[in-house]
């Protein structure tokens, strides 16, 4: 067992939670304002794409970020003015939305890269070189934890505490908190509701973009055909399985991504002496959401104008 | 009628032409002729030597079967005010159960067909039931409760035919074939794929139709997606309608994963095609979640698909066209004709 559960399979577990936190919460940033946000999955392939052709055109990883959330804010932008113009149902946006990232990104990966790779040219991009420890080095479960990250992931690792700053000691948070659960009073009270929401959607545009950037710029080094993989129903999942909360969210990204991190460690490794199935792990993410959802886990309270 | 139906159907033919238009022009293909090609992967017309009309029809009858069964899956879950994301799982689901039972020996050969079909629609409801259980007793959002059954139902399927139900003649990750008696009989006898699955899937959309907007269970199902307290006052157990519209949903799509068994591929293997449960989600919201329309905007899809994929076997264009066109159409009817109604501005 000991030679499972070593440092090296957290550090690995941080690596694959990174993009979970992100998107989660750029999902809690959209469902705080009251914006049900199931295109998390449709933000993170196409900010990926955006990553990948940005980065490999310039060579300069940085830029590919600046491409990906340029793009993740149109396609929030999109999502913002669907909803609020347009009043089309949140879950509709949604789906069309995915529908669009994941036919679009494939259609011109197919048309700008995979000729650039028939032509012998390379599709691997210049990735964010991982950070150094310094004389931290030397403290062995730093060491083992933060050993070869990227900066992304420290961000995504301080995020949560950001956020949860900003939502309980700011007036912004409060305006959030009202118009999330009670968009009419906030009104009344003179909130900019529809402001807070495009701002939300937006956020939710930047984060989830970031998550399919890191994907590229600092995980593989390329882009493939639906590389985020269902990431953003994961993140989906983790958001609603830590509570609309910005500790709880990154909390179950960090569970989920050990989930999938020992995925890949136990793969064709026996445990005790058997074969543990790797789809069951695997399935586990949304079963215990499941299992939230069915109340088990004590009461599970979304913000009460979520939809509207 | 004019102002409120014709025009907003012209607008939205428009719209999908630019779309087409564009992607076609920005894959570098020429337009007159891609257009052609997409004709001809619709219809069959213009016939040539290597793809006519019976190659056409083979591949739109055979996804209009199943983009029909998952539509109207979707539709009458919405009917009930319930929106089923859930149809690629239960459609998974289903075509496994149809592959087992089909494969089993000893049945009868007279009942072996209709117990596939059975086992396939009772594993899709099956999976359907907890999301609408969630629903009614803890409030659970049936979009995300459904999402995670669409997960489940995809890991829990491969562990099953990688692990527990894979044909112990060969080493390839799929189930054995099923028994000739479980079959479906293709449409015609020069098709490959276009079973009389379709058959059955017409006349369910009839059925429905029938159902829903003719009988008592109907008025209330759709009495209790329009207005759930309204419904509740006026006396209509709106949680047993949502459960039983919901149930139907699932059996649905869990029929049309069984079709796809019995009727084509005859087995169920690794990456069978559960994106067809998705692909519903557009046929319904097309149809205005009408089972009769439902016909006509599965065909329209189908015949999409089979002219993107034309297109991109003749002339390499990418076949994601038809998805990104699909996108495009799901934001334009969503915003035209399925506004929120709201009291606030």
């Amino acid at each position: 067992m000991s030679d499972i559960f070593d440092g090296q399979l957290f550090g690995a577990a941080i690596r694959q939670a990174t993009p979970l936190i992100l998107a989660a919460l750029g999902g809690l940033m959209s469902e705080r304002v009251g914006v049900i946000n199931i295109g998390l999955e449709g933000k993170i392939l196409m900010g990926a794409f955006a990553a990948a052709l940005g980065a490999l055109l310039t060579g300069s990883p940085l830029i590919g970020l600046a491409c990906a959330i340029l793009v993740g804010l149109t396609l929030a932008l999109l999502h913002a003015v669907a909803t609020q113009e347009w009043r089309t149902d949140h879950i509709v946006s949604g789906v069309a939305i995915n529908l669009l990232a994941l036919g679009l990104s494939t259609y011109l990966f197919r048309q700008i890269i995979v000729p650039r790779e028939e032509a012998g040219e390379t599709s691997v991009v210049n990735m964010f070189p991982p950070m150094s420890l310094g004389g931290l080095e030397n403290l062995p479960i730093l060491n083992a934890l933060f050993k070869d990250q990227s900066w992304l992931t420290l961000f995504a690792l301080a995020l949560p505490f950001i956020l949860l700053g900003l939502l309980t000691r700011t007036r912004w948070g409060l305006r959030v908190y009202a118009v999330g659960n009670d968009s009419i009073k906030a009104r009344t009270m003179g909130v900019p509701v529809k402001r807070m929401r495009y701002l939300g959607v937006l956020w939710s545009g930047v984060f989830a973009s970031m998550a399919g950037a890191f994907l590229v710029l600092a995980a593989t080094g390329q882009f493939r055909e639906n590389m985020s993989a269902g990431r953003g129903f994961i993140a989906l999942a983790a958001l609603i399985f830590g509570r609309w909360h910005p500790l709880g969210a990154a909390g179950a990204a960090l569970g989920f991504g050990f989930f999938e991190a020992l995925q890949m460690r136990l793969q064709g490794q026996p445990v005790f002496g058997m074969q543990l199935p790797t789809d069951l792990l695997l399935m586990l993410p949304y079963l215990l959401t499941v299992i939230a959802l069915m109340g088990l886990l004590g009461k599970m309270k979304p913000p009460s104008d979520l939809g509207n | 009628m004019f102002r409120t139906r014709v025009l907003p159907a012209l607008l939205g033919a428009a719209i999908v032409m630019t779309a087409l238009t564009l992607l076609i022009a920005a894959a570098g293909k020429p337009l007159g002729e891609s257009f052609q090609i997409i004709l001809q992967g619709a219809t069959g017309y213009p016939r040539t030597d290597a793809y006519g009309p019976a190659d056409a029809w083979d591949a739109v009858l055979h996804d209009m079967t199943l983009l029909l069964l998952t539509g109207l899956a979707v539709a009458v879950a919405l009917q009930a005010g319930l929106f089923n994301i859930g149809a690629a799982g239960q459609l998974l689901v289903g075509a496994l159960a149809a592959a087992w039972a089909g494969a089993l020996q000893g049945v009868p050969s007279g009942v072996h067909l209709p117990a596939a079909l059975l086992a396939g629609a009772a594993a899709g409801a099956l999976w359907a039931f907890i999301p609408v259980w969630l629903k009614v007793r803890r409030g659970a959002h049936e979009v995300i409760s459904t999402i995670m059954f669409n997960y489940i139902a995809l890991y829990l399927t491969h562990w099953l035919v990688t692990e527990r139900l894979k044909d112990p003649a060969g080493d390839a990750p799929q189930t054995a074939v099923i028994a000739e008696a479980a079959r479906l009989p293709l449409l015609r006898e020069d098709f490959l794929q276009a079973s009389w699955g379709l058959g059955i899937a017409v006349l369910i959309a009839l059925g429905l139709w029938l159902t829903l907007y003719r009988t008592v269970w109907g008025y209330e199902t759709r009495a209790t997606g329009a207005n759930r307290d309204a419904a509740d006052a006026a006396g209509v157990p709106t949680a047993r309608r949502m459960i039983e519209a919901m149930l139907v949903s699932g059996a649905l799509a869990g029929l049309a994963g069984a079709i796809e068994v019995c009727g084509t591929q005859y087995r169920f293997f690794e990456g069978f095609p559960g994106e067809y449960g998705f692909d519903g989600i557009a046929v319904a919201l097309l149809a205005g979640n009408h089972p009769a329309l439902a016909l006509l905007s599965a065909w329209l899809m189908s015949a999409l698909r089979s002219g993107a994929y034309h297109l991109h076997a003749e002339t390499g264009a990418p076949k994601e066209i038809a998805v990104v066109v699909q996108a495009v159409l799901i934001l334009y009817v969503a915003a035209v004709y399925l506004r929120k109604r709201r009291v606030e501005g």
